[in-house]
């Protein structure tokens, strides 16, 4: 079995890729898959612990709480891409920097 | 009570609020009905709520349900005098928003705007109540959820839907960010139950990853409480939320994330409090200054009262940075008096763009000549804001203060003295703007608002000076709490 420092530093990649594409793209659409990364990462590290908590068992507390995690991430990338759609129809573009135009 | 039961009626009420307005749109009466319905709930809810805070501060008890000692990684839910506190002053203010907003919301969007204000209610009761991070975790992304759809109700505005996208976007990634901290927590101790986590973190040694967890936590319920670096959504979705929404974020949404910190440093990890107590000091100097500053060029009325939310905040946290017991009671009392003063001032900026159509300090100069009563406690409450003496945020500001002169971190108060000039000059000039100027064309054609808006806001100008005038009964209550909760300090 792999060593769990392996599922760790990659869940952590994971997070600081998705960190950077909330501070790089401009996209509002990438901009949500980022977020998705982000929640991905936190899933994946709390999977990889369930192995470790329990001795010789895996730790079913982890499996519930991603499982709802992953359900309400669903939920609030549909309410991002609602919004979305709004702002194209108010827009006609995608680009955040387009958002920022009646900014005071 | 127990707080599986306040919180079961929340939710069914929650879910059961569509199929009234469906079955009010039959009858035609769908305006009346729901708002029946959710002001009687929400009534209930708050009398139970007050009737189990006057047990709960009478006899040393502790209301829980679902504990199970056999069991750590049951998901549970307990009600002690700090949250059931919190959550007397959220239904409260929550009764009175809905009474004012009854009568004046878009008829086509009646069952949306209550079954949303009752699902946040709800989220936020449950993340009041929970002694977990698992079922915290899921209340609060309810309550996030709620927040989004709302600060963009009005989807055909620009505004609204900016707002919106920017809140969203930041606030996902701090409940993201409090997920991740989540994750290396259960690694650690295998429980994210905040009793199991709290003994098992007092036995581990220093831990970089505990360190790095209490960060990622900072920052995820700081964001939501408007600290500093991470404010920048609020004064948007404050101004592009509709009026009475405003004021529910600003008392309650961001009153819960200073809740969850509070829990976070006095509950959970109070045996290493002492290493973030410099953190939480120079985040609380850097946002009460920047709120105020930035509060004092602000023309919008909306977005000059959002800035003074983002200084209040630094004001609880300068009580948090102190760590007494005597400054978390100022915190707690602060809490409950800028909770009043927030949603009276949002009430009363909404009641003018109702009948004035704008809220520019500019144009609603002299408004008190067309709109005296909504303009008297738009007074009361940016004096209390002032600081005033014999008004209610005058003591609670006076606690903290002193709090930090016994503590000997007298800096931290003179900080704060500082800070009390700056609110007390842009208090004066929305005074100057509202209650001296000369009218103008847009202000002189206003009329008063009606009296189903009135109501509320008499009830919250008379509740400020009534705290104002007999600080003691609460300043007891808060110091009760303190010593109850944090028994560690």
């Amino acid at each position: 079995m792999m060593p769990i420092i392996y599922y760790v530093s990659c869940s952590i990649i994971l997070f600081f890729i998705g960190v950077y594409c909330l501070i790089a793209k401009r996209n509002m659409i990438r901009l949500l898959m980022g977020l998705e990364i982000m929640m991905n990462a936190a899933n994946l590290n709390f999977i990889a612990f369930s192995t470790q908590v329990a001795e010789g068992a895996v730790h079913p507390l982890a499996h519930v709480f991603t499982i709802l995690s992953i359900s309400i991430g669903g939920c609030v990338i549909a309410l991002g891409l609602v919004i979305t759609i709004y702002a194209y129809r108010h827009y006609g573009s995608l680009d955040v920097r387009e958002l920022r135009r009646l900014r005071r | 009570m127990r707080p599986s039961q306040l919180l079961g009626i929340l939710i069914i009420s929650t879910l059961i609020t569509p199929m009234i307005s469906l079955v009010g749109r039959r009858i035609r009466r769908d305006r009346l009905l729901v708002s029946a319905f959710a002001i009687s709930i929400l009534s209930f809810a708050l009398i139970l709520s007050v009737t189990s805070l006057f047990s709960l501060i009478h006899e040393d008890a502790m209301l829980a349900a679902f504990t199970d000692h056999q069991f750590p990684i049951r998901p549970n839910l307990r009600a002690d005098s700090l949250s059931i506190y919190m959550v007397t002053i959220f239904l409260g203010i929550c009764l009175l928003v809905s009474l004012f907003s009854a009568e004046f919301i878009d008829r086509n969007r009646i069952a949306a705007y209550f079954s949303l204000i009752l699902g946040m209610m709800t989220s936020m009761v449950g993340v009041l109540l929970s002694e977990d991070f698992f079922t915290l975790f899921i209340f609060w992304e309810a309550m996030c959820i709620c927040s989004y759809t709302f600060t963009s109700f009005n989807k055909e505005r620009r505004e609204a839907v900016e707002a919106g996208y920017k809140y969203l976007i930041m606030s996902s990634a701090g409940a993201v960010t409090i997920l991740f901290a989540l994750s290396f927590l259960y690694g650690l101790t295998g429980t994210l139950n905040f009793r199991y986590l709290s003994e098992s973190l007092n036995q581990a040694e220093d831990n970089l990853a505990v360190h790095l967890a209490i960060l990622m936590l900072l920052v995820g319920f700081g964001l939501q409480a408007g600290v500093v670096p991470f404010h920048t959504w609020l004064p948007d979705a404050l101004c592009a939320a509709p009026s009475e929404i405003s004021a529910l974020f600003s008392a309650c949404m961001e009153k819960t994330g200073l809740f969850c910190l509070l829990k976070v440093f006095f509950v959970i990890f109070n045996s290493i409090y002492e290493d973030w107590r410099v953190p939480i000091a120079a985040l609380s100097v850097l946002t009460m200054f920047v709120g105020n500053l930035s509060a004092l060029i602000q023309d919008d009325l909306k977005r000059l009262f959002a800035y003074s939310t983002i200084a209040n905040t630094g004001y609880v946290l300068v009580g948090v940075a102190i760590g007494t017991s005597k400054s978390l009671a100022g915190s707690l009392f602060h809490i409950l008096n800028h909770a009043i003063v927030a949603s009276l001032l949002f009430l009363c900026v909404g009641a003018f763009i109702r009948q004035a159509r704008t809220r520019s300090l500019k144009e609603l100069s002299g408004i008190r000549h067309r709109m005296p009563l909504t303009s008297f406690y738009l007074i009361i409450g940016v004096l209390s804001l002032a600081t005033f003496p014999t008004l209610n945020i005058f003591w609670s500001e006076l606690l903290i203060i002193s709090a930090g002169w016994e503590a000997g971190m007298s800096w931290l108060s003179f900080l704060m003295i500082i800070n009390l000039i700056l609110s007390a000059a842009y208090s004066l000039r929305v005074i100057e703007g509202v209650a001296v100027k000369k009218t103008t064309y847009i202000s002189r054609k206003a009329s008063e608002a009606p009296l189903s808006m009135n109501i509320p806001m008499l009830a919250l100008a008379i509740t400020i000076v009534v705290i104002g005038l007999y600080p003691s009964p609460f300043q007891g209550l808060t110091e009760t709490i303190v010593n109850r909760v944090f028994y560690s300090i």
